[in-house]
């Protein structure tokens, strides 16, 4: 297949910027709304990438679905009066920007002679429904078994702490 | 052309924004965003690596990231909301209740 870079780059100029957004932003409901978009064009570039079932996935549960379970959290909790005395910067801050800055160099040196020493063409590999189906039921059906499992748990997680969020601190029979 | 390097140094990007945030921000909704951002960035790579690797074992791996971030979104927000009804904060500073 033949890639377009004008694709690519204004994808990844939307990326960069809502990820931006996601971090910079001080109203949390921006930072929510930024990350829909960085997923939108995260899923974009995944169908690029001929990546088809799995961008379609991201775009289903990530944007349809977590993501607006955050923006239920952050209007439930009024939080936009709530954060406005946090004018104070956290203590980390050039702690954490030089440690980032630092990983990224060193990930850009990591990465700068193994991408030089294979030079790999895009391989004519489609993830479709079917393949990918094919796969998932057959080699990875363990795996897949096992995350019912897991969501369950959380299920039982979640219902616990929501009883806890509605007593009153105390330690106080659940009706 | 678009070559595999253009995909890693855009999830190396996206990443240290998101390990910025997970380490610079005040309240425990932002972190969370921002691992949803280095999820995003590790996604990237691995889709972009099964794509010019030829081998699907990386897109299947972004399915169950997929899941298991789906879970673990949830429980987090459950967390956040039993945080607000106690402390009446979201701040990551005033979880010290286990600080002796």
């Amino acid at each position: 297949m033949q890639y377009s870079p004008f694709f690519f780059y204004i994808l990844a100029f939307v990326l960069i910027a809502a990820s931006l957004a996601v971090v910079l932003a001080r109203n949390p409901l921006y930072n929510v709304l930024a990350l829909v978009v960085a997923i939108f064009s995260l899923s974009c570039l995944f169908v690029l990438l001929e990546a088809y079932f799995v961008g379609m996935i991201l775009l289903l549960i990530y944007a349809g679905a977590v993501l607006v379970f955050f923006l239920f959290v952050v209007m439930c909790l009024n939080l936009n009066t709530l954060n406005l005395n946090s004018a104070a910067q956290s203590r980390f801050r050039v702690f954490g920007t030089t440690v980032g800055l630092m990983f990224l160099a060193l990930f850009g040196l990591a990465t700068k002679s193994f991408i030089k020493a294979q030079a790999l063409e895009a391989s004519s590999i489609r993830g479709t429904i079917e393949t990918i189906g094919q796969i998932l039921f057959t080699n990875y059906l363990l795996p897949f078994e096992l995350t019912s499992l897991l969501l369950l748990i959380a299920i039982f997680g979640i219902v616990s702490l929501a009883q806890g969020a509605f007593s009153t601190g105390k330690d106080e029979p659940i009706a | 052309m678009i070559t595999l390097g253009n995909f890693i140094a855009l999830s190396g990007i996206i990443f240290t924004v998101g390990l910025i945030g997970v380490m610079t921000s005040r309240t425990v909704l932002k972190v969370l965003l921002s691992l949803e951002l280095l999820l995003a960035a590790s996604n990237l790579s691995f889709v972009a690596f099964s794509k010019f690797n030829g081998d699907y074992a990386g897109q299947l791996i972004v399915f169950f990231v997929i899941l298991v971030a789906a879970a673990e979104v949830a429980i987090g927000l459950a967390i956040i909301v039993v945080m607000y009804k106690r402390l009446s904060t979201i701040q990551a500073d005033e979880l010290k209740e286990m600080k002796w």
